[in-house]
């Protein structure tokens, strides 16, 4: 997710941003169980202008309005913690009004929230979460086992599952049991060894008995800032969010009494607001606009996430159904060149695998280099000396990948191979064709290994799109048996064998993982660059974190 | 019947035709777009069959469709625009409310202003033409006719609320949870971004008509009569002058009521604008219908307050009409 000042005046009819957005975040789970020290050096990518400062030299002043340009909303948004979040600016509202039993560090690593510990049983099928004691919801109701039951249930609903249902694989509905007032237990019906990650999504967030946001008690949850009145929402306008003097995490917040997340249709306009100073912090700039920001004396906050605009070869197929072909396009792509036409810097390079944030990431295999080569010789030996393929790609996808498309195109050329690019509307390209386009693009976020394959690798998962891992019995085999390893040392190593398996015969070609930059007022102090490129460098809730120096 | 009030009332009836076709073709043509409202709800959760067949079922989309467009008419016949497909089933009259109070009185402050201005700096440049002032304004309305409204609009902001004096607020973000009044700041900028790209066409257009008309022989005899030179020009040659200049002004003013999406954008203003596009995308049929029907309505509106106009100002046409 970064730029999109490659759009002319009307590509906005296509609805690039909501639509690239809702696939990005329709199911966003944290990354891997458990992540090392790896990306805690990736937080400071930034260079020595940019970066907030921190909230080390004394204490954060209390007070103030925070007003957020955010990005495009749609009259589509609603606060229902466990609804789809049809924009990354209702995820963001989300993310200060609820909180979850777990969730990640801005590094990435897995820890506790509402839940005070996590025990699983040895197989997998059986998790104890102990809450903490005396928490309350905005409302002054306590936070216990029943809301935790209630939340789950609610999520699990047969006639109308929440968002997070897909992901808590294994759980079913009455799976979730009281034992008492603080501790509940989760019965799985099939072993799930990354359980615990879900249970960090926001969609898993906890709500209070009788949660009903439509009326009732309406939005209510444990998160930094509540929502005063139902008028404070206005989907695709703004929400007006007040601080909730009640927080439960010691010295975490939240400093600003109110916090307003403001839409925009427009990136220069969001800039504008910025620059005129009728707000303090806009998210996720185009790369071209931090010269701007920077240049009338506003900060950068800059975070590398795992996200991937990856190139798809469908494996049902001809010509990808040939793992040569599939490994001689891989070979066609110059990274470096592709990184730098299009992306205004704000990629980082890929090796053709997902998760790079995953402790079982095998990081040590070779960075793969463009090789014409050998790229001829393998379409030769596979018999497509003179192939010639459409790629199907779209604005939708994300504002660079028909620029990335185009490259391809050309680098294709130096093996033989001609690619006709058909960059589509949105409607088209996630219309009926989608997960079944022979070589197409697609947008994905920050995932662990082991979730991004349970929503686009193995088969029958919901975006199947490369249909590749059907052909791979020792992948599937793994995958699974990964599934259910609860020991993290044993399942990384599962996850860094089967990922091996991709980055060698996979159908996926992972060129960059996207940057981003958020800019803001040099007034605004504390905010912390997340690695889950949700929403904004400073998602997950972290806008409890600023205050103003 | 006097006959202007029969003119009105046959015009009146020509324009619900025009509206009725309008609300047909737009749902002929929301139909024709690929996918529906519960694929642009569910996005990439579509591929789940199971809830997208189940929304579609919650939002009647399954009904046959000369259904979903007769029952829409008779809630419309009955004054009830519908509920919003996407909106989580709020009343389209609830979700539009704000946005069109907000269009409105920008499409009615940038009229205040640009009518009498381009009626005054047409007039003049017409009095005085190939002077100095003329040409100043010639180029100049030349320079803003050839730009397109962001361009101003950007630059505008650049002059006024960013880069060189930051004297007004660069985005227009009205609340509204604020009265109205309390926020007129915020119109500025783009009212006069609006205003600029209206006065070339008006001003232009008025100063070509004034030029023909003094040059013509009735306004050579108030001369030669002895009148003063402003009676001739406000009594004798603007009254005629200004009969063209009308419906350039109302093609204008219906323009600005819905074509201003840029504008929108530029200063991330909640208008009409930006809430068609997104129903649009959304396949929200209720709310593209009740937006295109008002701003169909407006161009009805102001063509038949720009044809009686006038009827009443030319008196040729006034007395033909007994």
């Amino acid at each position: 997710m970064s730029t999109r000042d490659g759009e002319s005046q009307f590509e906005f009819l296509n609805k690039p941003v909501t639509r690239r957005e809702v696939l990005k975040g329709a199911a966003v789970v944290g990354a891997g169980a458990a992540f090392g020290p790896l990306i805690a050096a990736c937080g400071g990518s930034s260079d020595s202008s940019s970066s907030s400062a921190s909230p080390a030299a004394g204490a954060p002043t209390m007070g103030g309005h925070l007003r957020v340009a955010a990005g495009q909303g749609s009259a589509k948004e609603d606060l229902d913690a466990h609804a789809t979040a049809y924009t990354m600016q209702s995820m963001d509202m989300r993310f200060n009004i609820y909180d979850s039993l777990l969730e990640y560090s801005p590094e990435g690593v897995q820890g506790m929230a509402l839940a005070e510990s996590l025990e699983p049983n040895a197989d997998g099928t059986q998790y104890t979460v102990k809450l903490k004691s005396g928490l309350v919801f905005h409302d002054g109701s306590p936070v216990n086992a029943d809301a935790v039951v209630y939340s789950f249930e609610r999520i699990m609903d047969p006639k109308n599952p929440g968002l997070a249902a897909q992901q808590l694989r294994g759980l079913a509905p009455g799976g979730t049991k009281k034992i008492d007032d603080l501790t509940v237990t989760f019965e799985l019906e099939a072993a799930n060894a990354i359980f615990p990650e879900s249970l960090a999504t926001y969609s898993a967030a906890i709500v209070p008995v009788g949660y009903d946001p439509k009326g009732g008690n309406g939005i209510v949850g444990t998160g930094p800032f509540m929502l005063a009145s139902p008028g404070d929402f206005q989907p695709g306008v703004q929400c007006v969010l007040q601080k909730n003097p009640d927080y439960w995490r010691e010295g975490g917040g939240p400093y600003v009494d109110t916090l307003s997340i403001i839409e925009f249709a427009d990136t220069t306009a969001q800039m504008n607001a910025l620059l005129g100073g009728a707000v303090d912090y806009v998210n996720m700039i185009p790369g071209a606009q931090r010269t701007i920001a920077t240049g009338a004396g506003n900060m950068l906050l800059e975070a590398k996430t795992g996200s991937w605009i990856p190139f798809t070869m469908n494996c049902d197929v001809k010509p990808f159904s040939d793992v040569r072909v599939r490994q001689a396009f891989r070979l066609i792509v110059d990274r470096p060149q592709m990184m730098a036409q299009g992306a205004d810097g704000l990629q980082w390079l890929g090796n053709d695998m997902y998760g790079p944030f995953d402790p079982g990431y095998p990081a040590d295999l070779p960075q793969r280099a463009q090789d014409l080569e050998q790229a001829k010789s393998l379409l030769k030996q596979a018999g497509y000396a003179d192939l010639s393929v459409k790629l199907v790609t779209s604005t939708s996808v994300s504002n660079n990948a028909p620029s990335a498309a185009t490259v391809f195109a050309q680098q294709a050329k130096g093996a033989g191979v001609t690619v006709k690019v058909d960059n589509v509307t949105g409607d088209v390209f996630w219309g009926d064709q989608y997960l079944s386009w022979p070589f197409a693009m697609d947008n994905w976020g920050t995932r662990g290994y082991l979730a991004q394959t349970g929503m686009g690798t193995m088969p029958g998962v919901l975006y199947d799109e490369t249909h590749w891992s059907k052909t791979n019995e020792k992948y599937m085999s793994l995958v699974k048996e990964a599934y259910t390893t609860v020991d993290d040392t044993m399942r990384n190593e599962l996850i860094s064998e089967a990922a091996t398996i991709e980055y060698n015969e996979g159908a996926y070609i992972i060129y960059a993982f996207d940057n981003q930059v958020d800019a803001h007022s040099a007034k605004v102090m504390g905010m912390v660059a997340d690695y889950s490129g949700l929403g904004s460098c400073a998602s997950n809730a972290r806008y409890r974190l600023a205050y103003f120096g | 019947m006097p006959p202007l009030l029969k003119l009105l009332l046959i015009r009146l009836g020509l324009g619900l035709l025009t509206l009725f076709l309008v609300s047909v073709v737009v749902f002929v043509a929301t139909q024709a777009l690929p996918g529906d409202a519960a694929k642009a709800i569910l996005g990439k959760d579509s591929a789940d069959t199971v809830r997208y067949e189940a929304l579609r079922k919650e939002l009647r989309l399954d009904r046959p469709i000369l259904e979903q467009y007769t029952s829409w008419l008779g809630g419309v016949a009955r004054g009830d625009l519908g509920n919003s497909l996407v909106g989580g089933g709020a009343k389209v009259t609830a979700l539009l409310g704000a946005r069109i109070v907000n269009s409105t009185t920008l499409v009615l402050l940038a009229a205040l202003f640009s009518i009498p201005i381009s009626i005054v700096i047409g007039a003049l440049s017409a009095i005085w033409r190939d002077s100095k002032f003329d040409n100043v304004v010639n180029i100049g309305n030349l320079s803003l006719a050839a730009l397109p409204e962001f361009v101003i609009g950007i630059v505008l902001v650049l002059l006024f609320a960013t880069t060189v004096f930051q004297w007004l607020p660069s985005v227009s973000n009205v609340d509204s949870l604020t009265p109205l009044r309390n926020q007129m700041l915020l119109f500025v900028l783009p009212v006069m971004t609006l205003v600029l790209a209206v006065i070339p066409y008006v001003s232009r257009m008025l100063r070509a008509s004034t030029v023909e008309v003094l040059e013509s022989e009735y306004v050579m005899m108030a001369r030669l009569k002895g009148l003063s030179e402003s009676r001739v020009l406000w009594h004798h040659a603007l009254p005629n002058a200004i009969v063209p200049t009308i419906q350039v002004i109302a093609i204008n003013i219906a323009w600005l009521a819905g074509g201003i999406v840029t504008v929108e954008y530029l200063f991330g203003f909640p208008g009409i604008g930006t809430a068609l596009v997104d129903a649009v995308a959304n396949r929200d049929m209720p709310v593209v219908q009740a937006l295109v029907l008002l701003i169909a309505a407006v161009y009805v509106v102001l063509n038949l307050i720009a044809d009686i106009l006038t009827i009443l100002i030319s008196p040729r046409l006034r007395t033909g009409l007994r």
